[in-house]
């Protein structure tokens, strides 16, 4: 069987990004040390260029190309869509902070762009082989970036644990595909959806083999209890590249899980419907509890990671359209607000200084009132404070839960989310109430300070007319 | 006379031989990227068992990028375990604790 | 007889894989990943898989495992201290393994898998391994083996950023930067006004 040209079509944005990250990969070596500039504007180029050429390609109904490898449909367009304006806005906060820590190298660029690709295989995969090839594309790239400043104890530290994990992970999520084709006898996932769905195979294998599957996605998506890496990373790795890890890799991390548990294994959704509620209580709990005893921002910010993913399996729990619906709304607006705040995380840290303790949030009114109105409105939309966009996307969830008769859980999540309001307004407090410890004036660029400006006001706007982001969603499925 | 449940019993041992390498192994992380080459070892198996019994032969292909994506692993991976000894001077698994919370 | 094979290769694997965990010395643990490697290799072949066989004895004995060896030889691990602690966490540990292995060994040996090889034909009859898997690789896998390539230039870039370094006390000289040299960079006249006056 030939591939015909047509699917070569559809893939035009992933080859774009592979072209292009090759080009980088070239002129990073050649160019001179002074014009280092045109890695950042070559790797804007390549964002812009993959979201217009996945835009110009819109479709409504799904097809399979690639010899049934590649899906294309309207989840994966919105889900790269927003993973390239992700992209784009972390390139252009982590700008600042890598120059001044001499990590704005060609590397960067080419391992942020072969992570872009390993998100955009991730999202777009009908088969196993892609799925697993997708995102050990994105990991592989991601530890490297999380090591990658080689001075840093940290670091270093961080990758090491990360690569541990993640691989452990990639392990058990293996041995659970390894299972499923034994059983079924393929590896595509639609077929194995229709195996499933004929009834002639005993549940309990079944039921086996998704143990591993789940195992190796709750520790990918960082759920309690696979959860051990997630604070450790982002508080060793440099802010920028926690920015990267906390902002799109959850998009594909969604994907995978929807791709997985829906497209492939919907027929069991009896069994991980149970095993999704655990985890979503445990990581809600936990995350929300220890985040407040966190004095290390970007800690408490992995903790509050943890319970915001337990909230988004809450929606996937559900098994309806509607509820994947508002998962998706969640973890895109999710994804959006953990921006903004690792944005403004890097905004305040300058050479040679990480900010890294809640305390250099301190008197951030006095020092500039307009980042702390900014980080008002991201901890605000954090904690779920209506009007903000953080809030519908709760209360979207939330509606969900109780739709399909889960009232119980949907009053333990209100419970947590209150609970964990507490730590996002003890900063609103800090930055408000106290005295600034440090009185350095916060440089920054004009296009960063336009950037994190858009994405605060945006996540206020969006939250007044929150039908916008979420119609988008719901056309989906 | 061989049934695929044979290969299948190996390939569970294995896995669990490298799981519990993991959990146990607290101090040397050498050992802890050698057992998870052979927690892909077990993988492999698995599929490759699969392959010749289900008459398939995806399962093969599947273990190729198994292999391949294993090797492009292990090179990060000791990498990473060269960068991180540079730092500490140490490989050892408890020493790995200066972040706490 | 090819119970047999089978039976004494798995015994080998398994006591080479408990050895890697168990083992006192990295370079021993890693010489026992070579046993377990190579013994795979043998049991893959009893299943028909010749090529992969041959492939994990040339890849993984060959290439990685060698690099492991490099890097534990490489970091001069102090290997004294290296083992102790493992006979606390043993008893627990081990019995956590051994229990969740009962249970998979439970499920694996269902009546569902209780099944001999089928005919193989492997869609092409009468063809070789090799060449099954190739027919199939370069063409229906193409999409597969692209991102594969990506992967191991990942793996390029990565472990060449993360170890290559430019150690700035060598010295070296740059005769491009001596020949461009100028007067006006090496010689600057200063007017002074001599004391006194």
């Amino acid at each position: 069987m030939n591939i015909p040209m047509s699917d070569l079509y559809v893939l035009l944005p992933e080859i774009f990004v592979l072209t292009m990250a090759c080009i980088i990969l070239i002129v990073a070596v050649y160019i001179p040390k002074q014009l280092m500039e045109l890695n950042y504007h070559l790797a804007q180029v390549t964002v812009i260029g993959a979201a217009i050429l996945t835009l110009t390609n819109l479709t409504e109904s799904s097809s399979i190309v690639m010899n049934n490898m590649f899906i294309h449909d309207p989840m994966s367009i919105l889900l790269k869509a927003f993973i390239y304006l992700i992209t784009f806005t972390v390139f252009l906060y982590s700008r600042q902070y890598l120059r001044a820590r001499d990590l704005y190298k060609g590397e960067y660029f080419v391992l942020s762009l072969t992570a872009l690709l390993g998100m955009q295989i991730m999202v777009s995969a009908a088969h196993f082989l892609s799925l697993y090839l997708g995102l050990e594309l994105l990991s592989l790239s991601l530890y490297a970036m999380v090591a990658m400043w080689r001075d840093s104890k940290q670091a270093s530290e961080a990758a090491m644990k990360y690569f541990v994990l993640g691989a452990l992970a990639s392990g058990m999520l293996l041995y659970g595909m390894s299972m499923f084709y034994g059983i079924t006898g393929t590896l595509e996932l639609q077929k194995i959806s229709e195996v499933i769905a004929t009834g002639k195979i005993e549940n309990t294998l079944l039921a086996f083999s998704l143990v591993f599957i789940m195992v190796g996605v709750a520790f990918k998506l960082g759920a309690v209890p696979f959860h051990m890496w997630v604070p450790d990373v982002y508080q060793g790795a440099p802010t920028a590249m926690t920015l990267f890890i906390s902002a799109a890799p959850k998009l594909a991390a969604f994907a995978m899980l929807m791709r997985l548990l829906v497209d492939g294994l919907q027929g069991l959704h009896t069994d991980w419907q149970g095993m999704l509620m655990i985890m979503a209580i445990l990581s809600m709990g936990l995350g929300n509890i220890v985040a407040i005893a966190q004095t290390n921002i970007k800690r408490m910010l992995a903790y509050s990671t943890i319970s915001h993913i337990g909230f988004l399996l809450l929606g996937v729990l559900t098994a309806t359209k509607e509820g994947y619906s508002a998962s998706m709304f969640y973890t895109i607006v999710y994804a959006l607000m953990s921006m903004g705040s690792f944005g403004m995380i890097l905004l305040l840290s300058r050479a040679g200084f990480e900010a890294e303790n809640i305390d250099d949030f301190k008197g951030l009114n006095e020092r500039s009132p307009w980042y702390a109105f900014i980080m008002m409105i991201l901890m605000l939309s954090m904690a779920g404070v209506p009007p903000m966009l953080g809030f519908w996307a709760k209360w979207s969830v939330l509606n969900q839960v109780v739709a399909s008769g889960f009232v119980w859980l949907a009053v333990v999540a209100v419970l947590f989310s209150v609970i964990g309001a507490f730590f996002y307004l003890r900063i609103i407090r800090l930055m408000y109430v106290d005295k600034p410890e440090d009185l350095t004036k916060i440089v920054v660029a004009a296009d960063m300070r336009i950037a994190i400006s858009i994405n605060g006001l945006g996540i206020l706007a969006l939250g007044l007319f929150p039908q916008i982001l979420f119609q988008l969603c719901m056309n989906v499925f | 006379m061989l049934v695929l449940s044979h290969f299948l019993v190996l390939g569970a041992v294995l896995f669990c031989i490298s799981i519990a390498g993991i959990f146990l192994n607290r101090k040397n992380i050498i050992i802890l990227l050698m057992c998870i080459e052979l927690m892909l070892l077990a993988v492999n198996m698995n599929f490759i068992a699969f392959s010749h019994f289900n008459g398939d032969i995806a399962g093969q292909v599947f273990v190729f990028f198994i292999l391949t994506v294993a090797a492009a692993e292990a090179a990060i991976g000791l990498a990473i375990l060269v960068v991180l000894f540079r730092n500490k001077r140490t490989i050892n698994v408890e020493d790995l604790d200066s972040m706490k919370g | 007889m090819i119970t047999l094979v089978f039976y004494c290769l798995s015994a080998i694997l398994v006591f080479a894989a408990a050895r890697v965990i168990t083992v006192r010395n990295p370079v021993q643990a890693a010489l026992f990943l070579v046993l377990a490697f190579f013994t795979s290799a043998g049991i893959w072949l009893l299943l028909e898989a010749e090529f992969l066989a041959i492939a994990l004895v040339l890849v993984y004995v060959g290439a990685v495992m060698v690099l492991f060896l490099f890097v534990v030889m490489m970091l001069d691990i102090n290997t004294d201290s290296v083992r102790e602690g493992f006979a606390r966490y043993f008893p627990v540990g081990g019995l956590v393994g051994v229990l969740i292995l009962m249970e998979m060994i439970l499920v694996l040996s269902s009546t569902f898998f209780n099944k001999k090889a089928e005919n193989i034909s492997l869609d092409v009859p009468l063809v070789d391994n090799t060449t099954a898997l190739g027919r199939v690789l370069y063409v229906d896998y193409l999409y597969a083996f692209e991102i594969a390539a990506v992967i191991l230039l990942v793996a390029m870039v990565a472990a060449i950023t993360l170890t290559l370094r430019n150690r700035k006390e060598s010295k070296r000289q740059y005769p491009e930067q001596q020949v461009k040299v100028t007067r006006a960079e090496r010689i600057k006249l200063v007017d002074m006004t001599s004391d006194g006056n």
